[in-house]
C-alpha cells in the first residue's frame, strides 16, 4: 500500500503561488485537480516531465486567477489600488525630514560622519521601504481576499513608473541612474507585494484555524 | 440582450465537455476532455475561470465530493449543465450554423 508520505510531491512554491492567489472557495478544487494530474503524470512520464507540467499550469492559472479576482471584484479592487496610488504620494514626503531632523539635533554630521552618510542615504532608502510596506498593507488590508491581485498590479504600476523614467532621465540631464538606485526603486514595488503576500498568509492561516475549530 | 446570451467559443467547449462528461464532470476530466479532442493546451485556471463565469449566468451548477487520498484529501467539485445552459449550448449551436450554412468553400479550405 503507497502512504501519503511517499506521493512525489509537486514543487512547493508553485503551490505556494496558486495558494496565493486562488479565490478561498477555488484553492482546494484546483489545487486538488493539479495533484491528481501531477500524479498520474509523474508515474506515466517522469518526474521532472510532470514537475514542468505543473510549472506551466500553475504560471497560467495564477495569470487566470488574478483576472478572474479582479473581475469578481473590479471596484474594490480598482479603489484599494487607487488609494494605495495616492497614499504613497502622501506619505512620500515624510520619509525625509524625520531622519534629517533626528540628524540634526544630535549634530550627528559634526561628530560621526560616516553615520551621517549612512542615514542620509541607506536610511532614507529603509524609510521608503517601510513607506512602501505600509502602503501595500492598507492596499492588501482593503482588497480582503484580492490582496495578491491588488498589490501586484500597483506593484508593477510603480515598477512601470521606473522603466518610464530610467530613460526619461536619460534624454531630459544626460544622466543614467546607477543600477543600484535602480535596484532600491524595484525593491520599493516589490515590498508591496512582500505586504500583500504577509497578509494574505496571515488571512489563509487564520481562516484554516476558524475551519479546525 | 440578458438571457439571451450566445456563448463564448470557450464557454461553447467547456459546455460541451461537461454534457460529454455528464456526472464525471470536474476539473481534470473537463481539462483532459478539451485536450483530447481540441488538441490545444488548457490551462487548469482557465477552466475554473470559465465555469466560474458560467456558474454566475446560471447555465452550470457545482457540487463538492468526497476528499481523496491522492488529492492531497481534497475534494473534487463536481460541475453539471442547468436546463438554461442546454438551451443557451443550442442557441449558440443553431447560430453557427445558421451563419455556416452555403459556405461550401470552408470544407475546400479546412
Amino acid at each position: 500500500m503507497t502512504s501519503q508520505s511517499q506521493f512525489v510531491q509537486p514543487p512547493r512554491f508553485a503551490v505556494w503561488l496558486l495558494t496565493l492567489f486562488a479565490l478561498d472557495d477555488e484553492a482546494e478544487s484546483i489545487l486538488g485537480d493539479l495533484l491528481e494530474e501531477f500524479s498520474l503524470l509523474a508515474s506515466k512520464l517522469g518526474v521532472p516531465f510532470a514537475r514542468r507540467w505543473y510549472w506551466r499550469q500553475t504560471l497560467k492559472t495564477v495569470l487566470q486567477l488574478a483576472v478572474l479576482g479582479f473581475r469578481t471584484a473590479p471596484w474594490l479592487t480598482t479603489a484599494a489600488v487607487a488609494a494605495g496610488f495616492f497614499l504613497r504620494k502622501l506619505v512620500a514626503p515624510w520619509v525625509e525630514p524625520p531622519i534629517f531632523a533626528v540628524l540634526e539635533k544630535y549634530h550627528v554630521y559634526e561628530h560621526h560622519f560616516s553615520v551621517y552618510m549612512f542615514f542620509a542615504s541607506t536610511g532614507i532608502d529603509i524609510g521608503h521601504f517601510i513607506t512602501f510596506l505600509f502602503v501595500g498593507f492598507i492596499v492588501a488590508i482593503v482588497a480582503r481576499g484580492r490582496e495578491m491581485v491588488a498589490t501586484t498590479t500597483l506593484g508593477l504600476i510603480f515598477g512601470a513608473m521606473i522603466v518610464v523614467a530610467l530613460p526619461v532621465e536619460v534624454m531630459r540631464f544626460g544622466y543614467a541612474m546607477p543600477l543600484s538606485r535602480v535596484m532600491v526603486y524595484f525593491a520599493d514595488s516589490l515590498a508591496i507585494v512582500i505586504a500583500g503576500v504577509i497578509v494574505r498568509r496571515h488571512r489563509l492561516g487564520a481562516a484554516a484555524r476558524h475551519q479546525q475549530a | 440582450m440578458a438571457g439571451r446570451d450566445y456563448l463564448g467559443e470557450f464557454e461553447h467547449i467547456i459546455v460541451l465537455a461537461l454534457l460529454r462528461l455528464a456526472d464525471q464532470a470536474y476539473g481534470v476530466t473537463v481539462r483532459q476532455e478539451i485536450e483530447l479532442r481540441t488538441k490545444r493546451e488548457v490551462s487548469i485556471g482557465a477552466v475554473y475561470a470559465t465555469l466560474d463565469r458560467l456558474e454566475a449566468k446560471g447555465y452550470v451548477k457545482s457540487h463538492r465530493g468526497d476528499p481523496t487520498p491522492e488529492r492531497g484529501g481534497r475534494a473534487k467539485r463536481f460541475f453539471r449543465v442547468t436546463a438554461k445552459g442546454v438551451a443557451a449550448v443550442s442557441r449558440t449551436h443553431r447560430a453557427l450554423e445558421s451563419m455556416t450554412e452555403g459556405l461550401g468553400f470552408i470544407r475546400s479550405y479546412a
